[in-house]
């Protein structure tokens, strides 16, 4: 450090307010409307009437009448419910399982550095590769075997196929940031493997696991092609596959409560981020430093 | 649980016969019925069914079908139980269904479905026979997508007909009294329409049934193909580029947009009064007739219907949505599922179905040309005709994974939307088309 004091100036010289405004604000606010737009006319479509959707002198951009006719319609004249109470239950019982499973193996592939440890990290996120159009009937044919067609246990147990290689890959890049020497330290005073991962490595590791589960939610919170092939009955449908089967008759697309079912179907993700975004963001980057 | 038996059946079915011949169906039919081979049919005992149909296109379908389940479980015993999904989700269900063998006993698909997986369908040559001789016979087209060889293998359900959905005052004001018959006439009606500032519309977007629908009318009015009858890819052919030329000249009529529109685009913006003239089924007139919107709703007299125009071939060359009953092999009743699927066809029932459906699906039974659904409004009756005149999506070629696969990959509508924006010429998306369908087609 120099002696001199400190050059408060600095180069703010380059922060004038023009060009704040062109390489911070304007394309702040474009990245905003564009990020918003979809969610905005989500919710203009949810809250306006029939006539105004078709009409063609009616603003596309906002309501003159709002109404609550098409939540009326979700909540009570279709199975929305327990569409929903469907897609929380497997979104969050898939999640912890995959997390549980992901743990374990991102561990032994970074930590216990066995013989074809990379291969096998590899391996997993290859897996992760393949299109689930194209894994669809094999799983479904070991759904069957196993008599789980047409139960929620079908879609908890599937899921776990893309979440687990998905999340230990992300583990796998958290736990590599995680200095070796804090568990030769726990090896010296005595603590087992078990030790080491549940009281040093698991809660260093919180903001990983927050990122890995919010991605893990959301991709099962979303999913589709499994939802729809494995399970049949209205009442175990999850959300995703519910509302496109019961608010969409042939050509006609009943675009009030579709909508209203995608601004209701996504609020809880929204919430899940909004509570976890500073983990999720140091999850994102590795924030054990050394 | 079920006291049903044969004689039970035989009796119903005799039942049948006698309301067929007290409401007087046509002359040939009625001929046919007298001299039709009972089914001869034993429902398992304790036997459930499992069912999965297509999601309803207007609520009255869905309403009726269920009604007629109850009916046919209260005079049978049968326990059956229905699903319902949307009409493209459908294909995914029964292909996982055909190929772990486990999945509802009876699938209704559409199109090519029976033809993936004709190994995996209970043989239903007896079902169709019964109600082919019955009801006055089948369609041609019905024939084709109902059997493999000389077995049937799908009982058809009907076709949810399309027709040239207009506005009267519009085409009138355009100087038309009736609607075209011909490519020329339409043609000069759509740019009559477009100088007085209300045009056409019609789906170039991956609209699968609206866009597939007119797409490939437009091609087989001029002569083009996808297929020869030996399966040779020709779409690559002096009558396709005709029809593409064509379809170039019809795209500088339509409202802007229209490249992007998929199946419900059309709907919206004929009720908002955007276009004129669009390919629909009964559905948008279904949509003003029960508008709340009292400007939607003084519409329905000015909407009128009208076949598709023929081209230089000289015949019809409509395609609709065509759908089909499936049972699958591995049903634990096989006679319960071909009760159910017949007495589903029956007049009784099929009948009030297709009346509650306010005529969106066209019968595949000559005899149901006579549903008074079809007179009772006569802006429906143009919906009567519609399997009648179609042709199978694998024309001129066979039914099965190289036809499914190249309707599904919109080669046919997309070659038309090319060639139509100009975003290439008939004969460049003429190729495309033909290397695209050549993928299919060399497995």
């Amino acid at each position: 450090m120099s002696d001199k004091a400190p050059d408060t100036a600095g180069m703010d010289y380059l922060q004038t307010l023009p060009r704040r405004w062109v390489t911070v604000y304007i394309p702040m606010i474009v990245f905003l409307i564009l990020l918003l737009f979809p969610f905005y006319w989500m919710a203009m479509t949810a809250f306006k009437p029939n006539e105004e959707l078709v009409s063609r002198a009616a603003n596309p951009f906002w309501i003159v009448s709002p109404t609550l006719a098409h939540f009326e319609k979700l909540l009570f004249r279709t199975d929305y419910p327990q569409w929903m109470w469907n897609t929380v239950l497997v979104s969050v019982v898939s999640t912890f399982a995959s997390l549980a499973a992901s743990v374990f193996a991102a561990y032994a592939i970074e930590r216990l550095r066995f013989r074809g440890a990379k291969q096998t990290g590899l391996a997993i996120f290859l897996a992760y590769l393949v299109p689930p159009s194209i894994l669809f009937i094999p799983l479904a044919a070991i759904v069957v075997q196993l008599g789980l067609f047409d139960t929620r246990w079908a879609l908890i147990l599937t899921y776990p196929t893309f979440l687990i290689p998905f999340c230990t890959w992300l583990l796998m890049g958290y736990f590599r940031s995680i200095p070796y020497e804090l568990e030769e330290c726990a090896l010296i005073d005595g603590a087992t493997r078990w030790q080491i991962l549940v009281k040093i490595i698991l809660p260093l590791a919180v903001p990983g696991l927050i990122s890995a589960g919010i991605f893990a939610f959301t991709l099962s919170w979303n999913e589709f092609i499994y939802a729809l092939t494995f399970v049949s009955s209205s009442e175990t449908k999850t959300v995703p596959v519910g509302v496109v089967t019961e608010l969409v008759e042939g050509d006609v697309y009943h675009w009030g409560a579709l909508m209203a079912g995608a601004l209701l179907g996504s609020l809880p993700v929204a919430v899940l981020y909004s509570f976890f975004v500073e983990y999720y963001v140091s999850g994102m980057t590795g924030a054990v430093k050394e | 649980m079920s006291n049903f038996n044969r004689r039970d059946f035989l009796k119903a079915s005799a039942g049948v016969a006698a309301g067929t011949a007290a409401v007087g169906v046509g002359g040939e039919a009625l001929a046919q019925a007298k001299g039709a081979p009972a089914l001869n049919l034993k429902p398992e005992k304790g036997a459930k069914l499992r069912v999965l149909k297509w999601k309803r296109f207007v609520q009255g379908d869905e309403d009726l079908f269920n009604a007629n389940i109850k009916k046919f479980s209260a005079q049978t015993g049968i326990e059956v139980r229905i699903d319902y999904e949307g009409f493209e989700d459908v294909r995914p269900k029964a292909a996982v269904a055909a190929n772990v063998g486990s999945g509802p006993d009876v699938i209704y698909g559409f199109f090519d479905d029976p033809h993936l997986y004709p190994e995996k369908l209970l043989d239903v040559t007896d079902v169709a026979n019964y109600l082919g001789n019955k009801y006055g016979g089948w369609y041609d087209v019905c024939k084709t997508y109902g059997m493999s060889g000389n077995k049937w293998i799908s009982i058809p359900l009907g076709a949810a007909g399309a027709t040239f959905v207009h506005r009267i005052s519009h085409m009138q004001a355009a100087g038309f009294k009736e609607f075209p018959k011909d490519m020329k006439g339409f043609l000069d009606l759509c740019k009559a329409l477009k100088a007085k500032g209300t045009p056409a519309g019609f789906a170039l977007g991956n609209a699968t049934g609206d866009g597939n629908a007119w797409c490939h009318w437009l091609v087989w009015a001029f002569g083009g193909r996808m297929v020869d009858e030996k399966n040779n890819v020709v779409i690559n052919s002096p009558e396709t580029i005709k029809a593409l030329e064509y379809a170039k000249e019809l795209y500088a009529t339509f409202i802007p947009g229209t490249l992007s529109w998929l199946d419900p685009n059309n709907n919206k913006a004929f009720l908002d009064g955007l276009i004129s003239v669009t390919n629909n089924g009964i559905s948008v007139y279904y949509a003003a007739k029960n508008a709340t919107d009292p400007k939607v709703k003084e519409m329905t007299a000015d909407i009128g219907h009208a076949p598709f125009p023929i081209g230089p071939v000289g015949r019809g060359t409509e395609l609709h949505l065509f759908t089909e009953a499936m049972i699958f092999k591995y049903t634990k009743a096989p006679q319960a599922a071909k009760a159910f699927v017949t007495f589903m066809m029956e007049k009784e029932q099929y009948e009030p179905w297709q009346q509650a459906s306010i005529g969106y699906v066209t019968q595949p039974l000559k005899a149901y040309e006579s549903n008074p659904i079809w007179t009772s409004d006569p802006k429906n009756t143009p919906y009567r005709d519609c399997v009648k005149n179609m042709t199978p999506n694998s024309f001129a070629g066979k039914l099965g994974y190289a036809s499914a696969g190249t309707m599904a990959d919109f080669v046919m509508v997309n070659m038309v939307a090319e060639a139509a924006s100009g975003s290439k010429s008939p004969k460049e998306a003429a190729e495309r088309a033909e290397a695209r369908a050549k993928r299919y087609y060399k497995v």
